[in-house]
């Protein structure tokens, strides 16, 4: 099957990370969200919080459409589709968290976004650069060029987007009061987005820089 | 390797790595004045001078790829500037409630009454919607948008109907599908590229135009409530 000049680019590890993500992406859709019972102090009384209907509507929506994006991400063989599957799931995992009503988590949210503005500069700008040193986005067509200085350049900015579009290590912090707010099922998407894309990530930066 | 090809301008080639100079340095002297920057609203809008710094750095590759860089690049921090200040509004909003439950939530009251504030915008937004479907494309798209902001605005902005508000998200979305289908078409079957060329420039003058009337939305939505 051929569209055009359209060229697969599919390996079993992709294949097996996109099937992976689609299952967990399933779970979630099906899953409701969890209650958080707090014990009260000086009284027997306990403290619940729950999450109402058209809260958690929207929130299931965006968790299936980060998923979504998070499989389209493993298995795309253009480093224009991972870039900006990659700022998708930036823009969805402040979604997912922004309604809720604590004071402490919106602004641990607004952190998360601030940071997530500031690395679109090494994103794209990283995807930009190595668009000119190559010429092309195409993995397929990049993993036969040899590196120069310049696509190393970009790869290292573009892994500092990533980075901070997932919010992994450097700026976790921005990100660890996030997850204090009930509605559990929805929150594992952030996690598992940002591991899935850390490793897919790696993985195309050794296509680039090898 | 890539090749350049000899009818780009030497002064363009030139011009690449200055510009991606300047995008570095830009992006690193907003980052410090992110850091010395204390209150949240400012780091907001300095955080917009990163997003500036990263189209010039996009733009320095100045190929067609490069554009298509732009464009989502541009739609990203578009959201993300709009979805942070939501966030930034309603946190403030909730800090107010928690310390007074009557306290007004508009920032000034809206009760003015200007004659020029129900006689003029008719007619401009006429003019400009008109045109805007004269120009089709992106740039009649904004300019229709403008248009029907400029309505909502100084007329509705409190108590738009929300039928007219939903009829408008519709039009978006229809003004999507016809971009949809036009590329489709356009893919599937060549032959037929003229009419998915004026798909695609109608639906997305739509799509512009009503993603600018949506903007009025967010208006109605938090101070709309009276």
């Amino acid at each position: 099957m051929a569209f055009g000049d359209i060229v697969l680019y599919i390996n079993p590890f992709h294949l097996f990370m996109f099937v992976t993500m689609l299952v967990f992406t399933f779970l979630i859709a099906i899953g409701r969200t969890e209650t958080q019972v707090e014990a009260e102090l000086g009284t027997l009384d306990d403290k619940t919080k729950k999450v109402d209907l058209k809260e958690f509507k929207a929130r299931r929506f965006l968790s299936i459409i980060c998923g979504i994006a998070t499989a389209g991400a493993m298995i795309t063989g253009d480093l224009y589709n991972l870039t900006l599957f990659m700022s998708l799931i930036g823009i969805l995992n402040i979604g997912i968290i922004s309604s809720v009503k604590q004071v402490e988590v919106l602004d641990s949210v607004f952190q998360y976004g601030l940071i997530a503005m500031m690395c679109s500069l090494p994103l794209f700008g990283g995807a930009a650069l190595i668009l000119g040193a190559c010429g092309t986005v195409s993995l397929l067509a990049i993993q036969s060029i040899k590196p120069t200085a310049m696509m190393i350049f970009g790869a290292i900015l573009m892994f500092i987007g990533a980075c901070g579009e997932s919010g992994i290590a450097p700026f976790f912090a921005s990100k660890a009061e996030m997850f204090r707010t009930p509605g559990s099922p929805f929150l594992l998407i952030v996690h598992l987005s940002s591991l899935f894309i850390i490793i897919r990530v790696i993985e195309v930066l050794l296509i680039i820089c090898t | 390797m890539p090749v350049v090809p000899p009818y780009v301008p030497f002064e363009y080639i030139n011009m690449y790595l200055p510009v991606i100079y300047t995008g570095l340095i830009i992006g690193f002297f907003s980052l410090m004045a992110i850091a010395m920057e204390k209150r949240d609203i400012h780091i907001l809008i300095l955080t917009d001078l990163v997003g500036f710094a990263m189209i010039l750095i996009v733009a320095s590759v100045g190929t067609d790829l490069a554009e298509s860089f732009i464009l989502p690049g541009l739609v990203v921090e578009l959201a993300e500037i709009l979805a942070i200040s939501e966030i930034l509004i309603s946190r403030e909003m909730r800090k107010i409630q928690s310390k007074d439950m009557n306290k007004s939530l508009s920032p000034m009251d809206m009760t003015y009454d200007m004659e020029i504030l129900t006689t003029a915008p008719n007619f401009i937004a006429l003019v400009l919607l008109a045109f805007g479907v004269f120009l089709t494309g992106f740039t009649g798209g904004a300019v229709a948008g403008g248009g029907i902001l400029l309505y909502i605005f100084s007329r509705k902005t409190r108590g738009l109907p929300v039928v007219e508000i939903e009829g408008i998200s519709g039009i978006s979305g229809l003004g999507w599908c016809m971009w949809i289908i036009g590329f489709c078409i356009f893919f599937l079957m060549p032959q037929y590229w003229l009419l998915s060329l004026f798909l695609a420039a109608g639906g997305l003058m739509l799509k512009v135009a009503t993603k600018m009337g949506i903007i009025g939305i967010l208006m109605r939505e938090e101070y709309g409530k009276k």
